[in-house]
């Protein structure tokens, strides 16, 4: 490239790196410095630097080693769920049958659906006074009276997942069916004729071709779910008691609730992180077998 | 070990189109056969529906004397080799080969031996850890050979095996299948549109056109005896010549006669050409059915201009017109003539072929392969 390529190039980069770095690289720095600090908004004028302090803090409650426990919960049985329902569907819809064209719209339906809206509608669905969820298991029979669904600490986690399942599956379908559709029908034949019935070609040929859709739907969803936020404030505020009070719950009460900025920063850094090593160890894990 | 018959055999695919209407044919044990047509005749359709990858939709299909139809193809004794060779990609050489022996539950000790004996027999050896992407066309061929041999079926059946590889790698490849099947001692179905192919490697060959067959026969019949001018014309390269014009008796004797141009034809021919005087008729000559060296004789000769002299290396092709039709011939490459020379070319009547003009079918054809 000529020295007169290079410029222009990065005189057409220029204004999207600009917006980069005041969108994204600042603030990325700027709250790694605040974290730094011990800044409350309850003590504008007192902002004292104390180096690692507010991580100490951090690790040293009790509260986050909960939340960190409710993330890493909420995380696996969402992310297990998304996959094995969406595999499920994608394979039907890899099927030629009468309306599957009108089932896969249907299916995108979540997808299309914000995450307030979506929280709001399940708000609504597990109500315990006017729930459809209720509504709709007492017309079957299935419970005698109407249930408290999210104020009941057992449950609340499972469901708000189940809410988070039901907005995520839309997308791994889809990125299921992709691959699904990428495997050569030879490859099923040439597998017929070598003896393997339906469920042997599905272990043999389906499942290992699918491992790259499967890693992305992994890494993709994983991240999604420990970030999750939006459910959990519509829903539940992390209650009842601390029965949802997740990670991203506690960097918000902590930063907008407490106002203590510096504790705040601190956590949502050793969120990032941790998303950051989760993603990397699964690369690393599948990556190597694909 | 097995007779395939199809009988009546009938595919109409889902969306409707019927491949195949009515088709029957008998494979003879250890029979090597090969299907040959152009492009969507339904070859591809008759060797699925023998694998059991497709399901008839009418007729019957029988191995020795078992019904097919209902038999899913996993629980059938055939092994096939798949134009696009199929190699699972995430397994190794080794477990390609091996996979169909581990599906029908063969004792570990016996799948390495059967797939080392494969590998070895194929010179493949070195490449059995290797993923199927590491390898080359030919070698992907071979495992993909390996793959269906290790099993030792009762049928073995050939989508276009050749067809991925280059010029000279085919023409080896061909003679390693024709050895294959004389040391397995099986049935071949082998399907191709190339016509040398088919011409070298059949007992006999099935020419299709739009899911009917033309002409089963050995490939000396279909060669020298084609049914119409279909088969005549998908066989030899160049392709066969022809000349419109009238048949002809004179003097007990027949002959073929455009303009001033008149073949007498062979005396075997009589008897089936005898009293069609006046019908309207097409000549065939192959392109090698000149003789450049013998003295021209009456009734025996082409006259005509020489329009075109291509080299081809070991011979060349003469394009020559004829009574208003340019026919190309195949010649010794000694011989010298020039563009726009007038030359007598003395022809080889008794394997001239006479087709009918309007529907193409062959007078010589006796029903006979
Ligand atoms: N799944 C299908 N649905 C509908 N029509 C099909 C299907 N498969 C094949 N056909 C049609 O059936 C006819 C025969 O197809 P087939 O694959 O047997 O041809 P072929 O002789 O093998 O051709 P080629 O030499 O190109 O492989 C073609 O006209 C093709 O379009
Ligand atoms: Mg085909």
């Amino acid at each position: 490239m000529s020295r007169y390529d290079q410029m222009s190039a990065l005189g057409l980069l220029a204004p999207m790196l600009v917006v980069l770095l005041v969108v994204a690289v600042f603030p990325v720095l700027y709250s790694f410095w605040v974290s730094l600090f011990d800044l409350k908004l309850t003590r504008p004028h007192r902002v004292p630097f104390v180096w690692l302090a507010n991580y100490a803090t951090v690790f040293q409650d009790p509260l986050f080693w909960a939340s960190v426990w409710r993330t890493t919960w909420f995380t696996v049985i969402s992310v297990a769920a998304i996959m094995v329902i969406a595999l499920l569907a994608a394979l039907l819809l890899n099927e030629e049958f009468r309306g599957r064209r009108f089932l896969s719209a249907v299916l995108l339906v979540p997808w299309a659906i914000p995450y307030v809206a979506n929280g709001l509608m399940w708000k609504w669905i597990y109500d315990s006074g006017y729930g459809a969820l209720n509504g709709l298991l007492f017309q079957l029979d299935f419970i005698d009276k109407y249930m408290v669904w999210l104020g009941d600490s057992e449950k609340t986690l499972a469901l708000i997942a189940n809410a988070f399942v039901w907005k995520e599956v839309p997308l791994a379908t889809i990125l299921i069916l992709v691959g699904l559709k990428s495997i050569p029908g030879d490859l099923y034949s040439a597998a017929r004729v070598d003896g393997a019935n339906v469920w042997r070609r599905f272990v043999h040929i389906t499942l290992p071709a699918l491992r790259p859709s499967f890693m992305l739907v992994l890494i993709y969803e994983a991240m999604m779910a420990i970030r999750h936020f939006d459910l959990f404030f519509i829903l539940t505020e992390g209650g009842p008691a601390e029965a949802s009070h997740v990670l991203a719950w506690e960097v918000y009460v902590e930063t907008f609730r407490k106002l203590s900025f510096g504790t705040g920063s601190a956590l949502a850094y050793i969120m990032a992180i941790l998303t950051f090593l989760l993603a990397f160890a699964l690369i690393r894990a599948l990556g190597k077998k694909l | 070990m097995a007779r395939i018959r199809l009988e009546s055999a009938g595919k109409r695919y889902p969306n409707g189109f019927a491949a195949l209407e009515s088709l029957s044919l008998d494979i003879r044990d250890k029979e090597f056969v090969v299907l040959l047509g152009p492009s969507g005749c339904g070859k591809s359709t008759t060797l699925n529906l023998v694998a059991g990858l497709e399901e008839l939709t009418s007729g019957s299909l029988y191995f020795d004397d078992a019904t097919m139809n209902a038999v899913p193809a996993h629980r059938r004794d055939v092994a096939m080799v798949f134009q696009s060779y199929a190699l699972y990609p995430h397994k190794s050489v080794y477990e390609n080969i091996a996979f169909g022996l581990r599906m029908r539950g063969h004792p570990a000790g016996e799948i390495e031996k059967r797939v080392r004996d494969a590998a070895r027999r194929l010179e493949i050896e070195p490449l059995l850890e290797r993923r199927p992407h590491q390898l080359s066309g030919g070698q992907r061929q071979r495992v993909a050979l390996g793959r269906a041999l290790v099993r030792q079926p009762a049928v073995f059946l050939m989508d276009e095996p050749l067809s991925n590889l280059d010029a000279a790698l085919r023409i080896a490849m061909r003679a390693e299948i024709k050895q294959l099947h004389h040391t397995m001692q099986t049935t071949f179905v082998y399907v191709t549109h190339d016509q040398a192919e088919a011409l070298t490697l059949a007992d006999r060959i099935v020419v299709m056109r739009d899911g009917v067959i033309q002409q089963i026969g050995s490939p000396e019949a279909i060669y020298d005896r084609p049914r119409n001018t279909f088969v005549a014309s998908f066989l030899g390269n160049p392709p066969i010549n022809y000349l419109e014009g009238f048949l002809r008796e004179k003097e007990n004797q027949i002959c073929f006669a455009r303009g001033a141009l008149s073949l007498i034809l062979p005396r075997q021919y009589s008897e089936r050409l005898r009293g069609q005087a006046g019908r309207p008729v097409k000549l065939g000559l192959r392109a090698e059915e000149v003789d450049e060296h013998s003295v021209p004789r009456a009734g025996e000769t082409l006259h005509g201009r020489v329009s075109s002299v291509l080299p081809v290396g070991s011979d060349q092709y003469l394009g020559f017109e004829v009574e208003g039709s340019l026919l190309f011939f195949r010649v010794g490459r000694d011989l010298r003539h020039k563009e726009g020379e007038h030359v007598a070319l003395s022809v080889n009547v008794n394997r001239a072929q006479i087709f009918d003009a309007s529907t193409g079918e062959s007078l010589l054809w006796d029903g006979s392969a």
